[in-house]
């Protein structure tokens, strides 16, 4: 494999954004994500090729890791960033159409709830794995859903919640989206949330982790 | 009212029947008829919820105010989303960059709502003659999260560690105070909430947190008022370093399996937990409450330093049959 691809792929993984980023400590002063993913297609390499062979198994891995508990939310969410770097200098050609998303994943904290560190690492983590996500925010209301999914009718949606307070009004949402949207897949998830709970609001799937939301979207894909 | 809480502990290590302490204010709303707006806001609200509770349920073990994470941050200048049956939060950060630290000013004990928890704190205190009252607080990690922005304060403790300890330090100077302000309005003890800490790995909720919270436990813990430090994240590798801190007892949430917890923490130190108070205690049926709760006794039966509780805050809008059912289950397990 490509000498740029691999050390890409391992930047990605330990959440090298760039030269200037002191982390890891054993890569500091290197190049990163940023400077790396210029430099593959200013060598002429297909950004397809880097989304796909440098980026995406460089998110993988450190899934794996955080699904294993062999890292932690922070390293998480420095690769994420590292992914959210390159992905900017590969994004004219996700306008074009010269590189194909996964699909399309909507994404919120439910309305009443301003909590987002579950849904950024989420967001982020589907994002790497080569999904178009569309982040709404926080305190998302259910219109926002369904005027999102109007533009982007194929699209997956994703409603995170980190109180139990809050986690009731995901029920509203999940109802509405499928009534007007009956073919959408809905994932949520959230501390306080599990199976059952998923089950009992009509939500097509619960994940405990960014990995998990990963693998069903995934596989929707292939379904 | 001032109590031996060292004496309190000892009880309960020799005592053979189960006490419960649930992280319980908000479901005393329904009994005096009144909104989570007012329970946050009005101190003498938030005692007589307690006040009603521990009437209706003579059971329990011990009065634990409001767990609101949103208050301390909202003394330094944070703005905070209220709703009327909503507990409130964090709306934006109020500082963006670690430069601005040394702008921040310590609150004084009093401002923002502090004034109206510590109103409670005191109205319990002065009026609970037969259990030790507990207030709670947040945790230096969590507080600087909510200030900083928790998803920048996550990757900080990497890039600007530096940073993230001047943080740390501002929030743990004025959590000390806080802290003192509970024993001073004669609380027993506190609950410290630290549940940001529990999604780091071990060598770093030890650097950014528990060596601060040492630092709270250190300034206001003896034997009349001690600190239970309350994590809800996935703590199994965290124990460690919580009892690091010195605290007498420790809570744990729904996260965990309290047998992988118990075994690590010495006999003499309470350990607190963990009955999911959302998935069960609040959309649960008064049958599965009673079940889990058996369950959660019967499997940690052999611990005497265990105490049972809900795993975090049980939520507004909980119905009362629901907690009866948790203490009637309680109840029937000590008769055995």
């Amino acid at each position: 494999m490509n000498e740029i691809i691999e050390k890409l792929t391992t930047c990605i993984e330990f959440g090298k954004i760039n030269q200037k980023s002191p982390f890891p400590p054993s890569m500091r002063g290197e190049v990163g994500a940023d400077e790396l993913t210029r430099q593959a297609l200013e060598a002429g390499i297909k950004p397809v090729e880097i989304l796909e062979q440098g980026l995406i198994p460089g998110m993988n891995a450190v899934g794996l890791k955080f699904s294993q508990g062999k890292v932690f939310v922070p390293e998480m969410l420095m690769a994420a960033k590292a992914m959210g770097t390159a992905l900017v200098h590969l994004k004219p050609y996700f306008m074009s159409g010269e590189v194909k998303r996964k699909g399309t994943f909507i994404i919120g904290t439910v309305f009443g709830d301003l909590h987002d560190i579950g849904k950024n690492l989420v967001a982020m983590t589907v994002e790497g794995a080569g999904w178009e996500v569309i982040d709404l925010g926080v305190d998302v209301k259910i219109e926002s859903f369904l005027d999102t999914l109007e533009k982007y009718p194929n699209g997956a949606v994703g409603i995170s919640a980190l109180l139990t307070t809050t986690m009731s009004n995901m029920e509203s949402v999940v109802k509405l989206v499928k009534e007007r949207y009956p073919l959408t897949k809905v994932l949520v998830g959230g501390a306080p949330l599990n199976t059952e709970f998923s089950n009992k609001i009509g939500a097509d799937f619960y994940s405990r982790d960014p990995q998990g939301a990963v693998a069903y979207l995934n596989n929707l894909q292939n379904c | 009212m001032k109590m031996n809480m060292t004496e309190w502990k000892n009880s309960i290590l020799a005592h053979p029947e189960k006490i419960a302490v649930p992280v319980m204010t908000y479901p005393g709303l329904q009994l005096i008829g009144k909104s989570v707006m007012d329970m946050v806001t009005i101190g003498e609200v938030q005692y007589h919820c307690v006040k009603a509770l521990s009437a209706k349920y003579p059971a329990i073990g011990a009065t634990t105010l409001i767990m609101d994470l949103s208050v301390e941050a909202e003394a330094f200048g944070s703005f905070i989303n209220f709703s009327e049956n909503e507990i409130p939060t964090v709306s934006k950060r109020l500082i963006d960059s670690f430069e601005q630290v040394v702008n921040l000013k310590i609150p004084a004990i009093g401002d923002g709502r502090t004034k109206s928890h510590l109103t409670a704190a005191r109205l319990a205190a002065d009026n609970t003659t037969a259990l030790p009252v507990f207030g709670g607080i947040i945790g230096p990690y969590s507080l600087a999260g909510r200030l900083y922005d928790i998803t920048e304060m996550m990757t900080a403790i990497l890039i600007e560690p530096e940073g993230a300890h001047d943080l740390l330090n501002i929030c743990t100077s004025f959590l000390k105070e806080y802290a003192l302000a509970f024993k001073k309005a004669g609380c027993n003890g506190i609950v410290i909430a630290e549940p940001a800490a529990g999604l780091l790995a071990d060598y770093q909720c030890e650097e950014f947190s528990s060596r601060y919270v040492k630092q709270i436990v250190d300034f206001v813990q003896d034997d009349n008022f001690i600190v239970v430090l309350h994590n809800c994240g996935n703590t199994v590798s965290l124990v460690e370093s919580m009892l690091g801190t010195g605290a007498a007892g420790f809570h744990f949430g729904n996260a965990v399996d309290m047998c992988e917890i118990l075994p690590q923490v010495p006999s003499n130190r309470l350990v607190f937990g963990n009955l999911d108070p959302a998935g069960v205690i609040k959309n649960g049926s008064p049958e599965i409450i009673k079940v889990k709760t058996k369950e959660l006794l019967t499997r940690t039966s052999q611990y005497n330093n265990f105490v049972i509780s809900s795993g975090c805050d049980i939520p507004p809008g909980t119905k009362i049959e629901n907690i009866d059912a948790f203490f009637e289950a309680i109840a029937e397990y000590n008769k055995g």
